[in-house]
């Protein structure tokens, strides 16, 4: 179990997509580029706190930023999920194994 | 065994030839769990603390990659012997990722148990009817990731 070691970038990742809001913009930028303005607008929550939820997700590496004359120009970039793709794969193997050896030690010790 | 695909949790399930009865206390007499819960050396648990309620701690400690000692803990949530297990899951290796919830589901049927193992992102009853959970909107953003590769 302990070969699913979650390292601190993972860590990151985990937490950025653990809130919803930043799950839904992360949605929404699969759609393509929005500006901060463009996103705030699909949300109920006020701007500095989709800003607030924005910089954890390019602190995640989930989101970049570029600048198109004044506008923040927001892009989806979702390589950093493979890791925790990899984790999600790691506990699948994981629950297998585990259920094998429950299967086992309960038919051998009835 | 076989995996379903759920819309929001990792889905395990395993055929046991044996009484629900048997295998709930399998799953939760921490003297019995010691001896099945590891796998091929890499990591085997060796302690087990349980509180046997809803809302009572359990953890569970061992010996896992590269000796390093492991230490998981949680809280039960669900406990209907002998068909149903709920408890969250808090590895002590990955200290800030959500908390998430393991459930044992257990059919018996002439003689066999069919058991059920889900794993899923879901913290509360609340997020579990108001939002997806986190393991889809992975494969999402992963399927769309690999897709523009």
């Amino acid at each position: 179990m302990v070969t699913i070691i979650m390292r601190k970038r993972q860590n990151r990742i985990f937490k950025a997509i653990a809130d919803p809001t930043r799950r839904e913009i992360l949605g929404l930028l699969r759609g393509g580029p929005y500006t901060v303005g463009e996103i705030a607008r699909n949300f109920h929550t006020s701007r500095p706190a989709i800003s607030k939820h924005l910089r954890l997700l390019r602190g995640a590496g989930l989101v970049v930023t570029r600048k198109k004359g004044a506008a923040n120009i927001c892009e989806l970039n979702g390589k950093p999920l493979r890791a925790v793709n990899e984790w999600l794969r790691d506990y699948a193997a994981f629950w297998d194994e585990n259920l094998r050896n429950l299967k086992h030690f309960v038919e051998e010790n009835q | 065994m076989s995996s379903t695909d759920a819309d929001d949790a990792i889905v395990k399930e395993i055929i046991i030839k044996a009484p629900a009865e048997r295998i709930f206390e399998a799953l939760v007499d921490p003297h019995q769990r010691v001896k099945w819960w590891g796998a091929g050396g890499r990591f085997q648990a060796t302690h087990m603390e349980s509180d046997l309620r809803p809302g009572g701690a359990w953890l569970m400690s061992g010996i896992g990659h590269e000796r390093k000692h492991f230490t998981v803990r949680g809280e039960y949530r669900a406990i209907e012997r002998p068909r149903l297990l709920e408890f969250t899951w808090l590895p002590d290796w990955q200290e800030d990722a959500p908390i998430t919830v393991v459930r044992f589901d257990l059919e018996e049927k002439d003689g066999f148990t069919m058991v059920r193992l889900t794993h899923s992102g879901h913290t509360t009853e609340r997020s579990r009817e108001s939002h997806k959970g986190w393991p889809q909107i992975l494969a999402h953003l992963q399927a769309y990731v690999v897709d523009k590769d």
